[in-house]
């Protein structure tokens, strides 16, 4: 159960690692994407084009490598509810987003929000996994 | 606790990386885009401006304000050349894409600004959306 806890975390890792060296790649395609989503300003925005990316590959490496594994769990849990929240309140709201999770262009209304979303909680579930199979009893995030 | 701690040291370093891909990123947004931004009032003040699709091609085929020449990323090294051919330097440039979420409007203009010395060049807020809220051009083509 442990092994197959950390396995499905370093899976987890790996789609964060992905996420932000695709954002890297062009944060300004990502800048476009976070805008679509009509709740931050611009320069909140630019903000988060260069520090989420930055993030993804931290909890992703942390994730992989498993160094700082409380740290990068606790950040990996918040930014999926971030992105689960965001993606949702653009469903409600109809809204034409990029959802730019991966760099994909792929407009969510065309695509349909539930991948994106089910994608984040699935994600939800792995870090969720890693935590009991580790045996935490006491809710800790900790090794 | 433990884990807090770690969260709070890894969004340092997040930081620090994000401080640092600001000023050294070649592909980092610009944190002031409103210097060229134009109200659609004022656009349509302007005398004989010259219009900049800078959406995709699809989208310029699907429909594009009269007289607009399309002007992409994408396509910058062909269509450079039909900019040349009628761009009139006395005239100002006016740039648009799809919405206000949309940055290609502000990275041609910056390119153009750049490349090209273009000083009259502005960029229209709200893009194509704008255009068609206003009813310049048909939303369905969109």
């Amino acid at each position: 159960m442990r092994r197959l806890g950390q396995f499905v975390e370093i899976i987890v890792g790996v789609a964060f690692l992905w996420a932000g060296i695709v954002k890297l790649m062009d944060p300004s395609a990502f800048l476009s994407a976070i805008l679509t989503y009509e709740v931050f300003s611009y320069k909140v925005s630019v903000i988060a084009s260069l520090g989420v990316p930055y993030l993804e590959l931290c909890v992703g490496a942390c994730l992989v490598f498993r160094v700082m594994i409380g740290g990068a769990r606790l950040l990996a849990v918040v930014l999926l509810f971030v992105f689960i929240i965001l993606l949702s309140q653009a469903a409600m709201r109809g809204l034409d987003v990029d959802c730019g999770c991966f760099g994909s262009s792929t407009k969510s209304s065309e695509a349909g929000f539930f991948w994106p979303i089910a994608r984040d909680v699935l994600m939800l579930v792995g870090i969720g996994l890693g935590i009991v199979a580790r045996g935490n009893t006491n809710g800790s995030l900790e090794k | 606790m433990k884990s807090v701690r770690e969260a709070c040291i890894i969004s340092v370093v997040v930081g620090l990386c994000g401080v640092i891909a600001f000023f050294a990123h070649p592909k980092a947004p610009a944190f002031h885009v409103d210097e060229l931004e134009v109200e659609l009032e004022e656009v349509l003040q302007l005398e004989e401006a010259f219009w900049i699709d800078a959406r995709s091609d699809e989208d310029f085929e699907k429909g594009h304000l009269e007289g607009a020449l399309s002007l992409n990323e994408e396509r910058w090294e062909e269509q450079i050349v039909d900019f040349l051919d009628a761009w009139n330097p006395d005239a100002p440039t006016v740039v648009y894409c799809s919405s206000q979420a949309c940055l290609r409007s502000h990275e041609v203009a910056e390119r153009l600004k750049a490349e090209l010395g273009v000083e009259n060049i502005f960029v229209l807020k709200g893009g194509w959306e704008k255009l068609a809220e206003a009813g310049i051009v048909e939303e369905a083509n969109q």
